[in-house]
């Protein structure tokens, strides 16, 4: 029954969306290819061009996953029926950060440029909240299996709410924390790519840029240059878990 | 004094854990809680910290109801009661010292146990804590990294470290080999004996009961069956604790 | 500084704006059918992602196949993976048109990057002796793949399509905003015209069918994990937890 049903939507979902098999070899006489070649690596290493933006989406990266993570610390302990202080707490911190995460970023991103203006900083504002949705829902789900038991042996101290879960479960959740914390950093160098085009700044404003004028060589060095950016974050935050966990 | 009347408690489910139960406790006694599982003796050092709440009835510690208590008074009266429990409930990814400041919680103000800025003194009390229990060696050493035994002394010294009226014990050594099993209640009788603090054992060994213990309360179904001295206390009254004949995994040394 | 501390205040006031959300021009524009349409791109994206990325991951995992085949293929993943679907869109519109198949199509492809590199973990993480069994047989490489592994991966696998189509639901309607179909034009043509009611509209019609969306997701995601550990009912949402963690490529001890 499920599967007739499944069957039966995707039919309906493949003929609304056009589904077209022919796609996938005429594909390879798109006339787009060749604007692809050849890397222009002169233009893309330039300073000014590429590396300052760079410099820039890094910027951005950094202050929003802080900004999007240490948000996201408390509201986890909010969200999780283990350390909540109360049932109203609980209910309302879940309901606002899911309607929080079920915005897409690049909505976010254009919502507040439009409130705020185009420019890095409004990057750094959907990049906040972007990081703080993603922190949350992996962070929170660490909290929720984190062990109860330390956490009896503090109410049972006599503790306060807050002490009781800083000291009770914090030490026991913060190397998960700190790895998650890396994880949305590498999250946010790859959005950042995208963000230029809603007009929030750093390394997303040129491949925008180059994409209008149809200078796909140099959108092509500019995701070579990320892509290897990305891969370094990702042996180096690789590198601090381990010594963590 | 402790004070138990007419205390049940009844769980969300339907479980009675607790049936009308009447207990009284005099200052600077070492009480011996028996039962099979299941028969309530959690339940019974719960209700006394409030960590479960009983349904009925009255429970005085020192004279402060616990029953229907506010959080500021429940915080209180725990504050005075130190708790060890079956699993030692030790944070493992953190200093045995940070642990033992955990009993310290309750006279700390909140900021400054969140920052972790512990004042001198209650340093210096968790420091006591542990050279009582005799690792005061290992303060700085990640919890992860003891043994039991030493897990279930860095428990002790947090409960000590709360400077306690009360101290109640969780089947202590239930996860603990018998040598160690025997160090520590050995522990726990001296602190009684030094220090004077009430303290009530759960255990599920009658030869460690019957070695340790003055005074023994027997639980069956959550009702109290049997409360007397230790020395008046037989084969058939265990019998009658656990309502079948004794065996050999109810003691903890196998041929003791 | 003035602009740091003047945003909350501009962000408040777009948002208040936005209030009370204009539901009846919503719904006279076509709204509710254009969200639609971003599910329709994302299912049928998720599902290109689906077919093309299950044959690779057995490609690509360590305990199944060779270094040499494996290694290009793993390579393949992180290629794919760094290339956001906004700009596989802007290169598939020449060929495509403006529309739905664009979305679907840059969707599909995308999906290849996460999809395999988490199929392959899943099937890292499978017991071996099933594999053992069928290869005792004198079975082909590719049975010992069908009757050994495929079926200890489906459900972990069938979990993680769940879980990518979720985001993808995200993803389509964000395409929409350079015209690969779905809500995303509406939300920038409303915002274009500073008509803020309208936005409101565009942006809870979607928020209602995302939450929808993810609640049930998870419900039958949650069905499949614990059909596939039968007979243990308790740490269900550890398995879950453990699941979802390995989607991040962060394991937890």
């Amino acid at each position: 029954m499920a599967a007739v049903l499944v069957v039966a939507y995707t039919l309906v979902a493949g003929r609304t969306v056009g589904f077209d098999l022919s796609t996938f070899w005429q594909v390879w006489s798109n006339p787009l290819w060749e604007k692809f070649w050849p890397i222009p690596w002169g233009w893309v290493l330039d300073r000014h061009n590429v590396l300052d933006p760079l410099v820039e989406t890094f910027q951005i990266a950094i202050v929003s996953t802080l900004i999007g993570c240490g948000l996201a610390l408390p509201l986890a302990f909010a969200m999780s029926p283990l350390t909540a202080p109360n049932r109203v707490v609980l209910v309302v911190s879940r309901s606002i950060m899911n309607v929080v995460r079920a915005v897409p970023d690049l909505f976010w991103a254009k919502l507040l440029v439009t409130a705020v203006g185009i420019g890095a900083f409004a990057g750094s504002w959907a990049l906040s909240v972007f990081s703080l949705a993603v922190m949350v829902k992996l962070f929170s789900e660490t909290v929720d299996g984190a062990d109860p038991r330390p956490l009896e042996a503090a109410r049972a101290a006599g503790g306060r709410h807050m002490p009781v879960v800083r000291t009770g479960v914090l030490p026991t959740v913060l190397p998960e924390y700190v790895a998650y914390g890396l994880y949305v950093f590498e999250l946010n160098i790859r959005a950042s790519v995208v963000l230029g085009l809603v007009g929030a700044g750093g390394i997303g404003r040129v491949v925008e840029a180059q994409r209008q004028y149809f200078r796909f060589d140099r959108v092509l060095g500019v995701l070579v240059l990320v892509f290897v950016v990305v891969f370094v974050i990702e042996q180096v935050s690789m590198a601090v878990r381990k010594r963590l966990v | 004094m402790i004070e138990f009347r007419d205390v049940s408690v009844t769980y969300r489910g339907g479980v009675r854990a607790l049936r009308n139960v009447d207990l009284t406790i005099d200052d600077g006694e070492f009480v011996v809680v028996v039962g099979l599982s299941g028969a309530g003796k959690s339940t019974l050092l719960r209700a006394m910290n409030g960590l479960i709440p009983a349904t009925g009835g009255s429970i005085t510690v020192g004279g402060t109801e616990v029953v229907g208590a506010s959080n500021a008074e429940l915080r209180d009266v725990r504050s005075r009661i130190g708790m060890i429990f079956q699993t030692f409930n030790l944070v493992h990814r953190t200093s045995v010292m940070n642990n033992v400041l955990m009993g310290r919680l309750a006279g700390v103000p909140a900021w400054r146990s969140t920052l972790g800025m512990w004042p001198a003194t209650d340093r210096e009390a968790a420091m006591a804590a542990l050279e009582r229990v005799g690792i005061v060696e290992k303060a700085y050493v990640r919890a992860s990294n003891l043994s039991g035994g030493q897990q279930q002394r860095v428990g002790i010294a947090r409960a000590l470290a709360q400077e306690p009226s009360v101290m109640l014990a969780d089947e202590p050594v239930a996860a603990l080999d018998p040598v160690t099993s025997r160090q520590v209640m050995g522990d726990l009788q001296r602190i009684n004996l030094d220090l004077g603090i009430t303290t009530l054992v759960n255990l599920h060994f009658l030869d460690l009961a019957r070695e340790f213990g003055r005074r023994l309360v027997g639980l069956r179904e959550g009702e109290v069956v049997f409360d007397g001295d230790i020395d008046d206390v037989t084969d058939e009254t265990f019998r009658e604790i656990y309502g079948r004949a004794i065996t050999v995994d109810d003691l903890k040394t196998a041929d003791g | 500084m003035d602009r740091l501390l003047g945003a909350p205040g501009d962000a408040w006031d777009v948002f208040r704006r936005m209030v009370p959300p204009a539901f009846g021009e919503a719904v006279d524009r076509g709204v509710p059918g254009k969200v639609l349409e971003s599910v329709h791109i994302a299912w049928i994206g998720t599902l290109i992602g689906a077919v093309l990325s299950l044959p690779l991951a057995f490609l690509a995992a360590g305990n199944v196949a060779p270094v040499w085949i494996r290694t290009p293929v793993r390579q393949l993943f992180n290629v794919i993976r760094a290339v956001p679907e906004l700009i596989l869109a802007v290169i598939l519109i020449p060929i495509t048109g403006l529309g739905p198949w664009a979305g679907a199509l840059a969707i599909g492809v995308h999906s290849v990057g996460t999809l395999g590199k988490w199929a392959t973990e899943a099937i890292e993480g499978v017991d071996p002796g099933p594999l053992e069994a069928v290869a005792a047989t004198g079975g082909r490489w590719v049975s010992g793949m069908r009757w050994g592994v495929l079926p200890q991966v489906l459900p972990v696998v069938t979990s993680q399509w769940l879980f990518r189509f979720e985001i993808n639901v995200r993803a389509s309607a964000v395409l929409g905003m350079i015209g690969a179909g779905g809500v995303g034009s509406e939300l920038v043509s409303q915002l274009v015209f500073r008509n803020f009611p309208a936005v409101g509209a565009v942006l809870a019609m979607t928020i209602v069918v995302v939450l929808a969306i993810d609640t049930a997701s998870a419900a039958v995601r949650r069905r499949i994990i614990r059909g596939a550990v039968s007979g243990v009912d308790e740490g269900e949402a550890d398995r879950n937890a453990a699941v979802l963690t390995d989607l991040t490529g962060i394991r937890t001890p």
